[in-house]
This record gives structure tokens, C-alpha cells and sequence, in this order.
């Protein structure tokens, strides 16, 4: 968990900054690619290395189901 | 015939209903029969699987354990006169009838409830006793709201509260469908009190069939049930009950029409017919079983649906259910799903049943690509199922204890489906009053 927070920064008032780059992610059309299906989300990107933060309910939500549906588990 | 016996059970006298030794044998045309011989009523043998052994031995791909239901009653008589959940049943219950009235506004000559009649149902209080006493014993359970023809019952939405009130979250409706044909904004209000979806019996498409079933022509009512269940998005599975001589040529026309009127219908659920209860039919030589379904299905449909995409049953014995799923492509090809013979508790087959024929959410403004993809993903899985209930002849006492389809009782508490309805020749019942 170390390793994967250090890409980013929560400062104090809960705003997500790039831990590179050190400037904020500002919300952003993201496209997950799975098992040649894409998803058009809206996620916290860095709009200098295009970072995309994906927030762990996400991951474990419907990124997961997602999955599950794919691989027909 | 002769036979030669492979394993040994448990069964009752069709006549008596005493507990009896029984044998799996195969008989000299390779099917699988069960055998019992009854001290007073003589000698007994009937069709359990029309396959060889090799096949029938295979489709046991769950062998059950780690299931048991949390809360029972003590095993004194043994199975099946103790139910209640007794200590001795080895599944959790995973979908539990309530019987909401007596009453039908069909009489068919086919009935395993032999509904008919003008007895009241069960007050409201008296409901929320049953699903107060389901809570307790290992609930929340998937509720089928049965009777007679519950539709009868003007309080359904009621009905449907108390339950929600309690945590149970889906509610089946089993119904004959004449209501919602006939009553303009019945199915919207029954998806607005939160009813999960109609499981609407569906014999056919021709009206000899329901004729000879229901007693009534009853195709273009059906039709017109499914058409205002999908105005309302009230989801509706088709539930034909399979009579030998009657329907069996029809599961492809059956099975063509719930693909065409998908996702609205989100797939069939064939019931081989039992002999018990009122059953004007007599009991032909040979019983329709899986796998005799399976090669109909398969044949009927031109291979669209394949016998291999098929498993048995893993929270109740194989021997009672087969269940397969597909996704439907925009093109109308299917694609099998993976099989889930491995799905063993109770509580998974709950979250299954209720995924593969419950509402899916509608989409909202907010919806993402995930959200998109996971509702057009549920919209495009068609399942076909079924389940092959026990009668006097057929019942096989191990098959029983797994039973996970349970009546609520409130005198009893949980009491599996085939011994709630398992009636002797004369069509005395074991339980049901």
C-alpha cells in the first residue's frame, strides 16, 4: 500500500495532488481497457503525466463485477 | 425388466408413504431406475434418468457438505416426517414459497397445491409471523409469493412491505398471469411495490396445450401478461410445466419466443411434471427426466442451446435442477456462460437466482462506462432452467435432505417443497392441509 500511495498526495482540505509532478489532479475523461472492452470514466488524472487515481471502492466495486462478468466468474 | 443395482437410498411407498430401503439400478434399456418394494403394496420401479450410468454418475458434480441450515428442529422419525428444517438436512433453504391464499381464478387439472376454493389466506399479522420466523431461521431468504393464485390477494403491495421491512429484498411472484393481462396498471403496480419479477406459467404457445393443462385457452392471455409486465419493467420468466404427450414438442417453440420477448423475459424455467397433488394426468411408462429434457432442449433449438452448456444443481442435489446461462449477442447468437456447478450455499444461490431474473437498475444520468456495461451485461444473460420435483414415485430421500426450496409452515417452520406436497396414490398428503 506504501509503494501505490506514493504516487499521490492528499493535502490537508482532501484535494489529490500528483506525487511526481506535484500538482493537483483535476477530473478527466478516463478509458479502462479490458479484454477488448472500454470504459469511458471520470477520474482524478494529472493533467501532466496523465496519472489516473482510481479510488479503491471503485477497484473493488465495479471494476471487480466487471471482471467477474468478462471472465465469467 | 431386469435390473442391476448400483447404490441404495431411501424412498417411500407410493401407497402408504412408509419409509422404505430403495435401489438406483440400471435396467436392461441402460436407463437408471429407483426400485423399493413395499412389504404391504408390493414392488415398485420408475425412470429416474433416461441415459446410461456413465452420464448419470457424471452429472453428480456437487457433492454437497458445508451447507447446513443454521437453525432446526430435532430429527426424531426421520426423513421426511421431522421437517422443519430437521437436524438431519444437509441445505440452508434458499428460496421459500408463501402461500398467500387457496384461492384461483383457474382450476386446472393439474395442481401440486390443489388450489381451488374460497379459504381465506393468512392475515397480514399472521404473514409477518412467517417472515419473522424465515428471519430467524437463517433469512433473509428469496421469497416466491405462491397460493393458489396470489395475485387474488389485494394486498400484495402490503405483502411485499412487510417482507422489506424484515430485509428479505426479492420477491418472485408465481402467478397464472391473469391479472396482470387483464388489469391495466396491475404489473406497474406490483414492480412499484417491489416485486422482483413475475415467474408466470407458460405452458406453450398453442392453446391445446393449455387447454389440456390449464383448462383454458390461454395463449393470447400470456401474450398480453408479458406485454404489460415489459411496459411496467417488471421482468418475467417463463414457467412452462413439461407433460408428456402434451408439451414436450414445444420447448423449442418456448424457448424461441422467451428469446425473442428478451430481456423483458429473462429466460424459462421448465418444470417436468410431478404426479402429485391434483393431477388429472396418469403417470406415463416412462417419466420425462434431465436428461431427456436436455436432448429435447438441444434437438428443438437446432443446437442453439447445447446439452453441454447445462450443469445440475450445487445448493440442492444435481439430481433436482439443471441450470445453463448465455449471453445474447446483438446478432441473436448466444454464447455460453461458465458453469457454476461449484456454487454450493445457499446463500450464493440466493444472490444467483436473484441476479439472473430480477429488475435491473435503470440507467440514471450519473451511469459510467462500468455502470453501462454491467447493465447491458445483466439485460443480455438469458438463462434456461429446471427443476424435476419429487412425487411418491420418484422421491429419493437423499435427494430431499438437500432440498432448498422450502414452504413456510406456521406450525412447522421450513418444510422442503416434495414433502410439503408429496401425496400417497389416494391424494392423502404428507403435510399440506
Amino acid at each position: 500500500m506504501d509503494e501505490q500511495k506514493s504516487y499521490y498526495v492528499i493535502d490537508p482540505e482532501g484535494k489529490l495532488s500528483c506525487h511526481k509532478c506535484g500538482v493537483p489532479l483535476v477530473r478527466s475523461n478516463a478509458v479502462f481497457g479490458y479484454l477488448d472492452n472500454a470504459f469511458p470514466v471520470e477520474l482524478p488524472v494529472c493533467p501532466k503525466c496523465g496519472f489516473v487515481y482510481v479510488p479503491e471502492d471503485l477497484a473493488m466495486g465495479k471494476v471487480l463485477s466487471v471482471e467477474k462478468v468478462l471472465e465469467d466468474k | 425388466m431386469k435390473f442391476e443395482a448400483f447404490s441404495r437410498t431411501k424412498s417411500v411407498c407410493p401407497h402408504c408413504l412408509r419409509v422404505l430401503e430403495a435401489e438406483r439400478a440400471v435396467g436392461e434399456d441402460g436407463c437408471v431406475y429407483l426400485l423399493k418394494r413395499c412389504p404391504e403394496h408390493g414392488e415398485f420401479s420408475c425412470l429416474i434418468w433416461e441415459g446410461p450410468l456413465e452420464e448419470y454418475l457424471a452429472w453428480n458434480t456437487a457433492p454437497g457438505g458445508g451447507n447446513a441450515p443454521p437453525v432446526t428442529v430435532p430429527a426424531r422419525e426421520g426423513c421426511p416426517d421431522d421437517c422443519g428444517l430437521c437436524s438431519a438436512h444437509e441445505s440452508a433453504g434458499c428460496c421459500v414459497l408463501l402461500e398467500l391464499t387457496k384461492r384461483c381464478n383457474l382450476n386446472c387439472p393439474v395442481c401440486f397445491a390443489s388450489a381451488g376454493g374460497g379459504e381465506a389466506g393468512p392475515t397480514l399479522e399472521e404473514l409477518a409471523a412467517l417472515y419473522d420466523m424465515l428471519a430467524a431461521r437463517g433469512g433473509p431468504f428469496n421469497i416466491q409469493l405462491s397460493g393458489g393464485e396470489p395475485t387474488l390477494r389485494g394486498d400484495l403491495p402490503e405483502i411485499v412491505a412487510l417482507g422489506r421491512e424484515r430485509g428479505f429484498t426479492f420477491f418472485q411472484l408465481n402467478t397464472n398471469g391473469l391479472r396482470l393481462a387483464e388489469e391495466e396498471g396491475f404489473a406497474a403496480r406490483l414492480r412499484g411495490a417491489g416485486v422482483s419479477c413475475a415467474f408466470l406459467q407458460f405452458d406453450g404457445l398453442r392453446d391445446e396445450t393449455h387447454l389440456a393443462l390449464r383448462g383454458r385457452a390461454l395463449a393470447k392471455i400470456k401474450r398480453r401478461a408479458i406485454r404489460n409486465c415489459a411496459l411496467a419493467g417488471l421482468p418475467v420468466v417463463l414457467v412452462p410445466t413439461l407433460a408428456p404427450g402434451v408439451n414436450v414438442d414445444e420447448i423449442g417453440a418456448i424457448l424461441r419466443f422467451a428469446l425473442e420477448n428478451a430481456p423483458h423475459v429473462r429466460g424459462v424455467h421448465f418444470q417436468p411434471i410431478s404426479y402429485f397433488g391434483r393431477c388429472a394426468l396418469p403417470a406415463p411408462e416412462r417419466r420425462l427426466t434431465i436428461p431427456r429434457v436436455l436432448r429435447e432442449i438441444e434437438a428443438q433449438t437446432e443446437g442453439l442451446m447445447r446439452r453441454a452448456d447445462f450443469a445440475g444443481g450445487g445448493a440442492e442435489s444435481p439430481y433436482c435442477s439443471f441450470h445453463a446461462s448465455w449471453r445474447v449477442n446483438p446478432d441473436g447468437s448466444l454464447r455460453a456462460l461458465g458453469r457454476r456447478a461449484s456454487c454450493c450455499r445457499s446463500a450464493d444461490a440466493r444472490d444467483f437466482v436473484a441476479g439472473r431474473w430480477g429488475a435491473q437498475a435503470a440507467p440514471d444520468a450519473g451511469e459510467d462506462g462500468f455502470d453501462r456495461f454491467l447493465r447491458e451485461a445483466a439485460e443480455s444473460v438469458f438463462t434456461v432452467s429446471g427443476m424435476v420435483f419429487q412425487d411418491a414415485d420418484t422421491l429419493d430421500l437423499e435427494r430431499l435432505r438437500r432440498c432448498h426450496i422450502c414452504e413456510a409452515d406456521p406450525g412447522r417452520g421450513m418444510v422442503p417443497f416434495c414433502a410439503y406436497n408429496l401425496t400417497a396414490r389416494d391424494g392423502r398428503a404428507l403435510y399440506r392441509r
